[in-house]
């Protein structure tokens, strides 16, 4: 198994609260993996030093061989946890600013994956529901020909349907390209029949990570553990 | 569980048991019950893994595992198909029988029955005409 992500002894720490303690992880390539945990267990710091944004003040951290720079962001598909717009944009010219300005973007799948999520090319994104915008920047994400896929809290507060629908999509796009995802999520019921390898956070640490199959076996289901840790 | 239906074949996945191992048994056994017929095209792995909402590695390693066993064979850009073997199909019928009843043994000595009282019951029952 080649590691696409590794990360060992991160921690943060902000102004008071330790976001990050010595997190260690090993994202496997080609797999969909999924980072679990409540919301301030440092999922979304972690998340955010993949590109960058945020330093470690300790430990090593790898993406795709290399240390996060914006350089090697043109090889990562980031769906970020929320959605920003430019004025006046709809689906069709969202759809050409990615091809315009998102590297590997590939502009027929964009379409093909638009359609497929149920996206109008004239619907516009000022007013757009919550599980709309999220098939939209989905779509944008999934038209990107790079080795990693990184989903930041990608079915929070949406519709069942728009859940579904982004799911569907997941399972194609994994079927037919060779990619590591990497998705980071609170929300287990629907979703763990997913996951490949599973990582457990609490309190800015790995509380237990495995594959995902192996964890079944020997734990029972995703949503089992996750009560056993956090309930 | 719901049941979901894949072709003529039917699933019902538990969550707390590792999936691979479920989607195996269960097509076997479809194959066993002549849900699905001998030559029988199965669903690709993108189809099967979109039908269940899974993860196609976990579909992947199922269809591998039925391949070894000589239960299915791929054409080259055709697809999978079901054995035309019907040697190979009788011999999961009865390896599934085999496993009911080896069950069925373990639960009737866990109640305290010996082999002779087994004995008894099963022809009692079938002297109901079952």
């Amino acid at each position: 198994m080649s590691v696409a992500i590794k990360g060992e002894g991160i921690t943060k720490l902000y102004a008071k609260r330790r976001a990050l303690d010595g997190f260690d992880i090993e994202v496997p390539e080609y797999a969909i993996t999924a980072i679990l945990g409540p919301n301030g267990a440092g999922k979304s710091t972690f998340m955010r030093m993949l590109t960058g944004m945020v330093e470690p003040d300790a430990g090593t951290l790898t993406v795709l061989g290399e240390r996060p720079s914006w350089q090697n962001n043109r090889r990562i598909s980031y769906l970020p946890d929320r959605a920003r717009w430019y004025q006046g944009h709809t689906v069709e010219k969202a759809i050409e600013w990615g091809a315009r300005l998102l590297p590997e973007f590939r502009k027929d799948e964009a379409w093909e994956l638009a359609g497929s999520l149920g996206l109008e090319a004239d619907l516009e994104t000022e007013g757009m529901s919550k599980g709309q915008e999220a098939r939209l920047m989905l779509a944008l994400c999934l038209a990107r020909e790079v080795p990693l896929l990184i989903l930041d809290e990608p079915f929070s507060g949406i519709d069942m349907l728009s859940r579904e629908k982004i799911v569907a999509a997941l399972i194609d796009s994994f079927s037919t390209r060779r990619q590591t995802v990497l998705i980071c999520t609170h929300e287990i019921a629907e979703t763990e029949s997913l996951f490949d390898h599973a990582v457990f956070v609490n309190d800015g640490r790995t509380a237990l990570a495995g594959s995902v199959e192996d964890l079944r076996a020997e734990r029972g289901s995703m949503q089992d553990i996750y009560r056993r840790i956090y309930g | 569980m719901n049941e979901i239906r894949v072709g003529g074949m039917r699933f019902a996945l538990d969550l707390s048991q590792p999936l691979y191992e479920q989607v195996l048994e269960q097509v076997r056994s479809s194959i066993a019950k002549g849900e699905i017929a001998l030559g029988e095209k199965i669903p690709s792995v993108r189809e099967m893994a979109q039908a269940l909402k899974i993860n196609p590695n976990t579909v992947m390693r199922a269809y591998q595992e039925l391949e070894r066993d000589q239960l299915t064979e791929t054409r080259r850009g055709q697809g999978t198909f079901i054995t035309t073997d019907a040697d190979k199909v009788s011999h999961i019928r009865h390896r599934l029988a085999e496993e009911a009843v080896e069950e069925f043994l373990a639960r009737m000595s866990s109640l305290g029955f010996t082999a002779e009282d087994i004995a008894n019951i099963l022809r009692a029952k079938g002297g109901e005409g079952r």
